[in-house]
């Protein structure tokens, strides 16, 4: 019995549920000699804005217990530069290729995603309402659920694209987050960014990071996301993205019999960039002795607490 | 660029708290040249997490190996301190820019600071093979810190502490003051070090009228440019990365 490995999300199909999270993958070439990117399921861009953006201050990281810190800053090359240098080559895959749009306003979100409508490679959106390390936008939308389901709703009307709403962590419920990108329209929704972390140069006084704060990725959050997918799960009716701290095939299982219909890796990547093909084996693997079909009906697996 | 299973075939140490690691190079990954860089995963555990960039210190074609110095002073380099002959290492390599060659009829003059010693004995080693004139200095706090002391100063090498325990009394940079007469745009200045050592070999080469390369360091993360983590100040505004458009710069390229 092989397994059904494809996953529907909106009105397109994910070849298989492992992909590499926005922010520690580039725009795909910067692995191309490191791993077959034709295996992973999906290629979630670095976070797209309209003008190039050059960053935070640095030192931009910093390494934590089984985790890191960081304040990237949204540092890309803008939506430009993103269509004519970046796309062409990752267009030429046979992954999803998902762009994450990020905005400083709902006018900037929309005006970056109707210019990625011109682009017929790309496969849909995830819009970043999650990011902690800018000042405008990010997560300040991504906390407000009316401001969630207000944006999701006008990004909704531009295209008929696959809608992915990338949700916080940084939130007292993220149930009520995650329910607003339903409710605006999102046809999935992936949690969790990262987590608002700090870590202080005792020497100096002073954080390390000139930010202050900065979000934590890693092992270190795992057991985060995978209760928060559990807990959105639950919540919505749209397919889940699980994103946090995968190391392992293991890891990932967890997010799916959580509920999550896809995953994300992310730090782990940088650890070890043949970590996603990896997880993917150990998915098939796992489901081929447990016997199991399909991601639906691993989620059917789960005993419930 | 190429992942890779290296087996170590020695880890010496060369003074206190300092090693040379000697690997297997995989015969289809690209060649070593100094100023190159690679990674290494230090373990299996996610304790330290990040893998961690270390430049070649030597590279042998015959053997089929490459080297490293480190200094033992966090948790990746402890456990690294601690591995022996047979072990392994999972490695990700060459990564970013070499130094340049000097143009034609220039000579060299090489200037390390503490652990930035292993890609300038590389790029010292591979200079004279070209035949290129090669004068070198070498800096750190104090006699004992000075990797393989006896070979450096065989190799004619200047040696600096801070403390004149040994050699010239006083920084590389103060060394360099000491001879600047002697220095014109003839001399190409490649230096690896710390901060300030960088900034006090462009200053020099300004004064003196050359070119001027670094090897930068700056916490990494992926190691192949698509985190821009490990991102350095640019003379024109903005950033570069360290790792791809380094680690190696002209030192007119950045702000300092």
């Amino acid at each position: 019995m092989s397994m059904d490995l494809r996953i529907k999300i909106g009105n397109k199909i994910l070849p298989n549920p492992v992909g590499v999270a926005s922010g520690t993958f580039g725009y795909g070439g910067e692995y191309e000699k490191l791993i077959d990117l034709a295996k992973l399921g999906a290629i979630y861009t670095k976070a797209v804005t309209l003008e190039p953006r050059e960053g935070n201050e640095i030192p931009r990281i910093v390494e934590t217990p089984s985790g890191i810190l960081n304040s990237i800053g949204l540092a890309n090359v803008g939506v430009t530069r993103f269509l004519s240098e970046k796309l062409p080559a990752l267009a030429k895959l046979p992954c999803a290729v998902v762009a994450n749009v990020a905005g400083a306003t709902e006018a900037e979100y929309m005006a970056v995603v109707e210019r990625l409508e011109s682009a017929a490679q790309l496969w849909g959106y995830e819009i970043n309402v999650s990011c902690p390390n800018v000042k405008h936008g990010g997560m300040a939308f991504g906390t407000d659920p009316q401001q969630i389901e207000r944006l999701t709703k006008k990004i909704r009307a531009l295209t008929k694209r696959p809608l992915i709403v990338k949700c916080t962590p940084n939130v007292t419920d993220i149930t009520v987050i995650a329910k607003a990108a339903e409710a605006g329209g999102a046809d999935a929704v992936s949690c969790i960014n990262t987590l608002v972390g700090m870590v202080i140069d005792t020497a100096a006084k002073r954080p390390v990071l000139p930010a202050g704060t900065g979000g934590l990725s890693g092992p270190a959050v795992r057991p985060v996301g995978v209760a928060m997918t559990y807990r959105v799960s639950r919540a919505v009716s749209i397919p889940v993205i699980g994103i946090g701290g995968i190391m392992t095939a293991d890891d990932a299982i967890q997010y799916l019999l959580a509920g999550a219909s896809a995953v994300q890796v992310g730090t782990g990547t940088f650890v070890d960039p043949s970590i996603p093909v990896k997880v993917l084996e150990g998915i098939v693997e796992y489901c081929k002795i447990e016997k199991i079909a399909s991601i639906k009906e691993l989620h059917s697996r789960f005993s419930q607490p | 660029m190429k992942q890779f299973s290296a087996t170590i075939r020695g880890n010496y140490p060369l003074s206190t708290g300092f090693f040379e690691l000697e690997f297997t190079w995989d015969k289809a990954a690209p060649l070593p040249e100094p100023g190159r860089f690679f990674t290494v995963r230090v373990s299996d555990n996610t304790i330290p997490l990040l893998r961690r960039p270390f430049a070649f210190s030597a590279f042998d074609g015959n053997e089929g190996t490459a080297s490293m110095i480190f200094q033992k002073r966090g948790h990746g380099t402890g456990l690294l301190s601690a591995k022996h002959k047979g072990d392994t290492l999972d490695i990700i390599g060459p990564l970013g820019q070499p130094f340049p060659m000097p143009d034609k009829g220039k000579k060299a003059l090489l200037v390390a600071g503490g652990i930035g010693l292993g890609p300038i004995a590389f790029l010292a080693q591979t200079l004279r093979k070209e035949k290129i004139p090669v004068s070198m200095v070498f800096g750190c706090r104090t006699a004992s810190l000075i990797p393989s002391g006896d070979s450096l100063a065989a190799s004619g090498t200047v040696i600096c502490t801070d403390d004149g325990s040994r050699g010239f009394k006083g920084t590389a940079g103060d060394y360099l003051k000491s001879i600047e007469r002697s220095v014109g745009s003839g001399t190409v200045v490649y230096a690896c070090g710390p901060q300030p050592m960088l900034k006090t070999c462009h200053e020099f080469a300004g004064r003196r009228g050359c070119a001027c390369f670094v090897s930068v360091e700056q916490i990494m993360a992926c190691g192949v440019g698509a985190c821009m983590g490990c991102a350095v100040k640019s003379a024109g505004g903005g950033y570069k990365r360290a790792c791809t458009e380094g680690p190696v710069f002209n030192s007119r390229e950045l702000q300092w």
